[in-house]
């Protein structure tokens, strides 16, 4: 999280942790009222309000690197093991998570804010080869594996990419890892206009190979910035940049748009050609950034902005939800497809019955 | 039965519903050829609104339906039982948008895969997921079955390329899921990736967003060729450890060499190695060359017999022509042929080719094998005489055999045909009842009835007697094992 958010929260209560996937059975198990389950709480700020009742359950107990196969290019982590951690464990084996995010992994999967972070790249849904699991009856089940290809069986386990833990617990995640890049190199283009940004952007798009991360990051103020991460051998790296006249810059990945003051923030799967009737149907919005895999979030600088833009979306058409906002307007959203929102409340009902994670 | 016969004339006209016993054998089976069942009765419907007419109707009608591609599965996925009416989308064969600024297209299911590349090749654009059958074999059942091929190493499978999906659930409801722009929308759970390889048993797609990647600079293809296939598969793990990610990593065996080499899939592969490997790179221009490089001294270091490398088209053609031919190529060895689809991790792969040859010797049969060797995704077959009850039972008994000895080496049952019908009674294999409860209450969302394609995928629930009779043949080779 590099932006500060009016709604920074927490006054969560102090979570219970239990230290073992059988701690964590037992007291699903024994509870029967709302639970909200939470890894690191540096996403929660992003979710709807947990009802006052709500025990807040942190699964950071649940923390082993069980299996780091290098060879393999796969590993097993607890759903409480820090990002920071992993890459740490990964840096000497020549390999990467491929996807951008922080916090426990747990969290980072449930939550996916981003999705791919370059146009038709690796994302947390394409890196989930499979999980262990707990229901909110405490029941253990496995979904998917641990090696890169199978389609044995429903992949249950893509269910909890984006479910904000409301369906079911993560408690092990089975990941596929990628070799670390020979060579890289950050560059930023900035004093764009949209226009000329959505140009370069649509140009790198193109781009067969190479990009890691592309990013549009557009301010009321300050114009376009076209950012990304170009990846491969020193060579292409090197011709990739001349040959787009992309400037190198450092590292400068930014998860979520900068918002400040009393700032809402909408999130939207757009395309960059979308991007112009999208700031035309929110002429207030304050601040835009678009990840490559189409992710963007929009910065209002009040809660009448944001309502004002989720009411003008679904023209483009867009859907749209408000992430950053005062507690109870927090998931404010555009209509779902009706069938959509049918089988969602379905799966709630499936796979929760009594609507216990929250 | 007439009345609904007459019903479905009405919707869809005389010539596109097929009821008699003659029309209907081509239904009969998909590509596992062991279990035949002839549908109830067969519709051809071309468009979305059609297709919920019809399953309006066999849904009030209570009456099972399957939906079907080009038949080209390998697990018995298509497979209907008497009772059951096959959707078959073999007419849904349309590209409706192409969008080359924003790198994707709209389809119909019955779009065979290799006709969406050959639709957008002259943009510089293809479809990436490439089964073996890609020439016949169709988006919608790709989806269907989350299929893989040799490029997934790289490119990843069919789920990682769909993007949306108009979907007719199996009550008749329309449900448009993703888009162009992804395949969740903001707050939404992943029902696209769930929906993906659930085997026709969630609904049937009728309009498929998929995402086109743009063609590579250039393509090398090598080929090289071991003494032994251990020497093969430890060539695939230094690539593999040294960073390269090739497009694809295939290994063939002797057996494998000699079906293909005396074929008309005839593609110049060396007789006397134990292995062929083929590496295919592609990328930028500037590091292919260098790729190359890396790729004939890693064959060196294993001892490569011979190595060779195509450079244009036509080269690289006649290299694949071989792998893509391999399958058929084994029709010369007998009258059918069990096509298995085991996973184990890479690094595995000696040993589980290794495991592999002694069940063959066990059981007497005659085994080859070609393979995803980059995704540890082995095809073990096994040629033999479908009508002699005894070859049967020890191909079915070896089959089994196998997939254990993935799951034991921590792989998984199936990585690209699905489980359908074949692989019913495998599935405890690799997962326990609470985790087949949690799966079959995923399938009850999305298909409450049960009508949508029953008896596939998860064991016992919904099995109609005609679609549970491989299981049985299985179960009686496990009782023939468990007595002698």
């Amino acid at each position: 999280m590099n932006a500060p958010t009016p709604s920074s929260p927490p006054s969560a209560p102090s979570p219970t942790v239990p230290r073992s996937l059988h701690e964590l059975q037992e007291l699903l198990r024994a509870q029967s009222g709302p639970l909200r389950l939470v890894g690191s709480g540096s996403r929660q700020h992003r979710l709807p309000q947990a009802p006052a009742n709500a025990q807040h359950v942190a699964l950071t107990g649940l923390a082993t690197i069980d299996r780091l196969d290098g060879p393999d290019q796969t590993c097993s982590v607890d759903a409480g093991v820090l990002r920071r951690d992993l890459d740490a464990s990964l840096q000497p084996l020549g390999l990467e998570l491929p996807c951008p995010g922080d916090g426990t992994l747990g969290g980072l999967f449930a939550a996916d804010p981003i999705g791919a972070a370059a146009p038709g790249g690796q994302s947390p849904r394409t890196l989930l080869l499979g999980a262990e699991a707990v229901l909110a009856d405490g029941t253990l089940f496995r979904s998917g594996a641990r090696v890169v290809k199978s389609v044995a069986g429903f992949d249950v386990h893509k269910l909890a990419v984006g479910s904000e833990g409301r369906l079911f617990a993560l408690t092990r995640l089975h990941l596929r890892l990628k070799p670390r890049p020979r060579a890289e190199q950050w560059f930023g283009n900035g004093g764009l206009s949209l226009a000329d940004a959505i140009a370069l952007v649509q140009r790198l798009r193109q781009l067969p190979t190479g990009l890691a991360a592309l990013q549009l990051a557009w301010t009321r103020d300050g114009g376009c910035e076209v950012r990304g991460r170009i990846v491969g051998r020193a060579a292409f790296v090197r011709t990739t940049l001349q040959a787009n006249g992309l400037t190198a810059s450092a590292p400068n990945w930014r998860d979520h748009v900068a918002a400040a003051g009393d700032a809402e923030v909408l999130s939207t799967l757009a395309l960059p050609a979308q991007l112009p009737a999208l700031l035309a149907a929110a002429p207030s919005a304050q601040a835009l950034l678009w990840h490559g895999g189409n992710c963007c979030e929009v910065a209002f600088a009040n809660a009448a902005d944001s309502d004002r833009a989720l009411a003008a979306l679904p023209k483009i058409p867009l859907a749209a939800r408000l992430v950053v906002a005062a507690p109870l307007r927090r998931g404010l959203a555009t209509a779902m497809d009706p069938g959509v929102s049918r089988l969602t409340r379905e799966l709630k009902l499936a796979l929760d019955p009594h609507g216990r994670l929250v | 039965m007439a009345s609904l016969d007459s019903q479905l004339t009405a919707l869809l006209g005389p010539h596109r519903v097929l009821t008699s016993p003659d029309a209907l054998l081509a239904w009969e089976c998909d590509g596992f050829t062991v279990h035949r069942s002839r549908p109830r009765a067969v519709v051809l419907p071309e468009t979305t609104q059609e297709v919920q007419a019809v399953v309006r109707l066999l849904h009030a009608a209570k009456v099972p339906f399957v939906p079907r591609g080009a038949g080209t599965c390998l697990s018995g996925g298509p497979t209907a039982g008497a009772d059951a009416v096959v959707i078959d989308l073999a007419r849904m064969r349309k590209v409706l948008h192409v969008s080359t600024d924003d790198l994707y297209a709209v389809v119909q299911p019955g779009v065979v895969n290799l006709d969406l590349t050959t639709a957008v090749h002259h943009h510089g654009l293809h479809y990436a997921p490439d089964p073996s059958s890609q020439s016949v074999c169709t988006i919608g059942g790709n989806l269907a079955e989350n299929s893989g091929g040799p490029h997934c190493f790289k490119y990843g499978m069919t789920q990682d390329h769909v993007l949306g999906a108009v979907v007719v659930l199996p009550d008749g409801e329309l449900l448009h899921l993703g888009g162009p722009a992804g395949p969740r929308g903001p707050g939404e759970p992943d029902l696209l990736a769930v929906f993906c390889g659930s085997e026709g048993t969630f609904g049937i797609a009728t309009e498929i967003t998929v995402r086109l990647c743009r063609d590579q600079q250039g393509v090398r293809t090598l080929l090289g060729a071991f003494a032994t296939m251990t020497a093969a598969c430890r060539t695939v793990s230094d690539i593999v450890a040294a960073g390269l990610v090739p497009a694809a990593l295939e290994i063939l065996d002797q057996a494998t060499i000699r079906a293909v080499e005396a074929s008309v899939y005839r593609a110049g592969y060396p007789e006397d190695a134990a292995a062929v490997l083929l590496v295919e790179l592609d990328g930028p221009l500037e590091v292919l060359a260098e790729e190359a490089a890396e790729v004939r001294a890693f064959f060196a270091l294993q001892g490569a017999l011979r190595v060779e490398e195509a450079t244009d088209y036509a080269e690289r053609k006649r290299l694949w022509k071989g792998r893509k031919g391999a399958f058929g190529a084994m029709g010369r060895l007998n009258t059918d042929l069990y096509v298995l689809d085991g996973v184990v991790p890479r690094t595995r792969l000696e040993e589980a080719l290794a495991g592999i040859t002694a069940i063959g010797a066990k059981h007497g049969v005659v085994m080859t094998n070609v393979f995803h060797a980059g995704d540890g995704n082995l095809h073990p077959n096994i040629s033999f005489d479908g009508r002699d009850p005894e070859q049967t039972r020890r191909t079915v008994a070896a089959g089994r055999e196998i997939l254990q000895l993935c799951v034991d080496l921590g792989g998984s049952i199936s990585g690209e045909h699905g489980i359908g019908t074949e692989k019913l009674d495998h599935v405890r294999m690799m997962y326990g009842e609470d985790d087949l409860a949690v799966m079959q209450r995923v399938r009850s969302v999305f298909n409450p009835s049960g009508l949508c394609n029953p008896g596939k995928v998860l064991p016992s629930r919904g099995a109609c007697a005609e679609v549970a009779k491989w299981p049985q043949m299985v179960a009686k080779v496990l009782d023939h094992e468990a007595k002698r």
